[in-house]
């Protein structure tokens, strides 16, 4: 019975854990020949699914336990990869059977689908592929197009555009300066979003330009829709590696925000709440799942499909944390419950939203870099020539310096982007809710009253070193 | 034409800064560098006037270069610090002995007092005779855990207020990946932080924690100090390893990120019903341990009884209870004797000429 050649390709447990070899049967029913190791435990086909669809289901409770939604509708954010498809069907068989009437009242009002379409940078798949992944479980699919954050308030809208983030010589601090360009109307969205793209200075921006963009229209769209909840497919190998990358682009200060199982989605003012019911499963589980229920997915394609591991962080990390998966096989659990046992400190619910990514910034960020990254040649350190850099730095009247409401990982963002470059018009609709937070307003010359107040702040602050 | 530097755009740029990618000359690199490390001192209100600071000194780049701007901002911005040199000789032959003649050597040069302590001395036992004993297997757990008593020794012979090491930016942030990928969150919550909150022990603190461990090597490069390179003759710790590894490669794709890490760990906030570890006193040495008897304890224990697997391996084999016989030197009397220096020091404050040599002489002798 123990021989071990009875079932060549299945990994073998270790000693200690010898009772599910030597029996050689599934650990749930005890009757069946086994079909899969997850962590060392052998499982039937049919346990293996049942075991599935009972782990998405406790996810699911504890999350909602924990933060309620404002709404009862759902979305399911499906980007047509592996682990979305597997939620969806998750969900919609939920779903199934609280209307059968096992519970009084159904949890969930209704369930739909929320896309984003990437064919503006991607090619390889059409939307009406993943339509068809939502409509054969019988859900409605909400489609948004990347190139939709260039025209949120019409084809001449306003923007912001970057004027230059510079370390400049001499100067004692970063400056990003941006101004008001408006858009003739020529340039097709599409053009502007590529634009935006070749504009960032590696993959690891873009990347995580993309997120930001993405992670937007998916709040959009759930609010179009009235949801409540957006969940999020993002499986537990995914939940690990994402840790390891956000930790490495310097975004620790919103990582419960952006990692955790349950969450406000893009700040509370949002009204939207994430989950991700998905962090229990790793990349192999979800595989088998899809596998054995038949459902489809569709290679979603990245800045690094087919490049070499050293391509960006987020293709590091996750090559990384397969690995090390691989040899030390809780590495994926353990990380996932790492992520669990932080929380945001007292002073992110405070902390005023970066324009781009829309998460908590940290007030002293850019203080702590340049206390740490010195910039300064040994002689300009007298007060004078301080005084003449700071003048010498002064934006011109056009511009305007947005340094306090950017991130820490933003402000790398934008540092090694290209001048010219136009951010998506959420920054500017974001940068003057801002503002009217303290004047209740939002047109366009206010934004330059703005720019006035804080050119008359900074000249007060430097007013003493003026000869 | 040469490229100007980017930061006083005067002289010829020699290097490309590792932390942000530009290019400068080499007085600016030694501004810059001696700079941040003073920043990071002074906004972490590291040392006050008058305090005794030993330096972590294994003859190596990082702690050799560490001695050298220590003394320099010393003297630049007069913090009004005593600097001693406090080595420590695992007894590692072909490796320590000869990074301790490098250490000699700075002793000379930068005209520091130096203490060496030995684990042979301490614990009556060398590296190269554990591993006699315990196989090459487990034995960096034996000299990580006399290393961190052996500082702390030492300090008390000197009676020194402050430790500081050699630890860099690059340390750190393996650190933080490591027990992120371990899911060690009371280590995690501490590893950012620069200085150790010692209870009634000697604080430890890291003035390099942001200085990338490239820019210190170009440092002591530049200013042709004289260290020791060569990795210790035993193996090194694998799980470290695979963090060192991908905080490598991290680096090539963004250079900040060593930098960005360390952000992100001292942002993170762990929660609050986290169990942390309670501290207390070893029963038979007086050391700080999280059990009734510290790790070097049991190990010390393992070894004398021939059983080396004792607080290594997970097998029930306990430590024998209570306070046992031991050659090991209780810390209260090193506290008592560290005490009685500081009298005699502030009786003979009228003697200027400072004792430093005598001292860290007879510090030696105390303890054997």
């Amino acid at each position: 019975m123990c021989d071990a050649t009875d079932s060549p390709a299945m990994e073998l447990p270790p000693k200690g854990r010898a009772e599910g070899a030597r029996s050689k049967l599934c650990l749930k029913c005890k009757t069946a020949k086994p079909s899969i190791t997850i962590r060392r435990s052998l499982y039937c086909k049919d346990c293996f699914v049942r075991a599935s669809v009972s782990k998405f289901r406790s996810a699911l409770s504890k999350s909602r336990k924990r933060m309620p939604a404002s709404r009862a509708q759902v979305m399911v954010a499906l980007s047509g990869g592996a682990t979305s498809s597997a939620m969806l069907q998750l969900m919609a068989d939920y779903q199934r059977m609280e209307l059968k009437g096992f519970a009084a009242e159904p949890t969930y009002t209704g369930v739909v689908v929320g896309h984003v379409d990437e064919s503006a940078l991607f090619s390889g798949y059409s939307d009406s592929q993943i339509c068809d992944i939502a409509t054969a479980i019988g859900v409605e699919c909400h489609v948004a197009r990347l190139e939709d954050v260039f025209t949120l308030g019409g084809d001449q809208a306003a923007l912001l555009e970057l004027v230059h983030a510079t370390i400049a010589p001499g100067t004692t601090r970063d400056q990003f300066c941006v101004q008001l360009a408006r858009g003739d109307g020529s340039t097709p969205a599409r053009e502007q979003l590529r634009a935006l793209f070749a504009g960032l200075g590696s993959a690891t921006d873009r990347e995580d330009m993309l997120d930001i963009i993405k992670s937007f229209l998916l709040a959009q769209l759930a609010r179009q829709a009235q949801c409540g909840l957006l969940l999020l497919g993002d499986s537990g190998t995914r939940i690990a590696s994402k840790l390891v990358s956000l930790t490495s682009r310097g975004r620790g200060f919103s990582l419960p925000l952006e990692a955790g199982a349950e969450a406000p989605f893009l700040g509370s003012s949002s009204g939207v709440t994430a989950y991700r019911p998905m962090r229990d499963f790793i990349m192999k589980e979800i595989a088998f799942f899809n596998l054995w229920t038949a459902q489809p997915s569709v290679v979603v394609p990245t800045f690094t499909t087919g490049a070499p591991e050293t391509a960006s962080i987020d293709r590091l990390t996750e090559a990384f944390v397969v690995g090390l998966d691989r040899d030390f096989c809780s590495t994926v659990s353990t990380v996932c419950r790492t992520v669990q046992k932080l929380e945001l400190r007292p002073d992110a619910l405070t902390a005023a939203q970066c324009i781009i990514c829309s998460m908590p910034a940290e007030a002293s960020a850019q203080a702590w870099r340049n206390r740490l990254t010195v910039n300064v040649a040994p002689k300009d350190q007298t007060l004078e020539q301080v005084a003449v850099s700071s003048a010498d730095v002064q934006p011109p009247q056009s511009t305007f310096d947005v340094t306090a409401h950017l991130c820490y990982s933003c402000q790398s963002l934008l540092h090694f982007a290209k001048p010219g470059v136009a951010l998506p018009a959420f920054c500017l609709q974001n940068y003057r809710e801002q503002i009217a937070g303290a004047k209740p307003s939002d047109s366009e010359s206010d934004v330059g009253a703005h720019l006035q107040q804080s050119q008359e702040r900074l000249r007060q602050q430097i007013e003493e070193f003026f000869i | 034409m040469p490229r100007l530097c980017d930061i006083c755009n005067d002289a010829r740029a020699i290097v490309r800064r590792p932390k942000t990618a530009q290019s400068i000359c080499k007085e600016c690199f030694f501004h810059v560098f001696e700079t941040e490390v003073h920043n990071t001192i002074v906004d972490s209100n590291l040392f006050k006037p008058g305090d005794r600071v030993g330096i972590g000194a294994s003859g190596g780049k990082d702690s050799t270069v560490l001695a050298y701007v220590m003394k320099t901002l010393n003297d630049r911005y007069s913090y009004g610090l005593d600097l001693y040199l406090l080595s420590v000789d695992e007894g590692i032959s072909g490796y320590r002995d000869d990074s301790l003649e490098t250490v000699k050597r700075n002793k000379e040069q930068y005209g520091l007092p130096l203490l060496i302590v030995s684990y042979e001395q301490l614990y009556g036992w060398s590296m190269d005779s554990i591993v006699a004993a315990v196989g090459r297997k487990n034995n960096c757990t034996f000299c990580g855990v006399f290393r961190r008593q052996a500082l702390d020794r030492g300090a008390l012979m000197l009676d020194l207020d402050h430790i500081v090491t050699g630890h860099n930016a690059d340390d750190v942030a393996e650190t933080i990946l490591m027990n992120i990928f371990r899911g060690d969150i009371s280590r995690l919550g501490r590893c950012t932080e620069i200085a150790t909150t010692g209870e009634g022990y000697i604080v430890r603190s890291k003035p390099f924690k942001y200085a990338y461990e490239k820019e210190i090597v170009m440092y002591a490069y530049l200013r042709r100090l004289d260290y020791f390179s060569t990795e210790c003759t035993y193996s090194p710790n694998a799980y470290r390893g695979y963090a060192r590894e991908f905080l490598k490669k991290l680096e090539r794709v963004r250079p900040s990120a060593i930098l960005d890490i360390i952000h992100s760990g001292e942002a993170m906030h762990v929660a609050k019903d986290v169990q942390l570890p309670s501290l207390d006193r070893c029963q038979r040495c007086g050391y700080i341990s999280s059990n009734s008897i510290c790790k070097a304890c049991v190990l010390l224990e393992g070894l004398e009884r021939g059983i080396p697997k004792l607080g290594i391996s997970r097998t029930k084999q306990d430590v024998e209870a209570g306070p046992r016989e031991s050659d090991l030197v209780h810390f209260e009397k090193l506290r008592q004797d560290a005490l009685e220096m500081r009298k005699t020091r502030q009786n003979s404050a009228a003697c200027p000429q400072s004792a430093c040599a005598c001292r860290s002489e007879s510090g030696t002798e105390n303890c054997s």
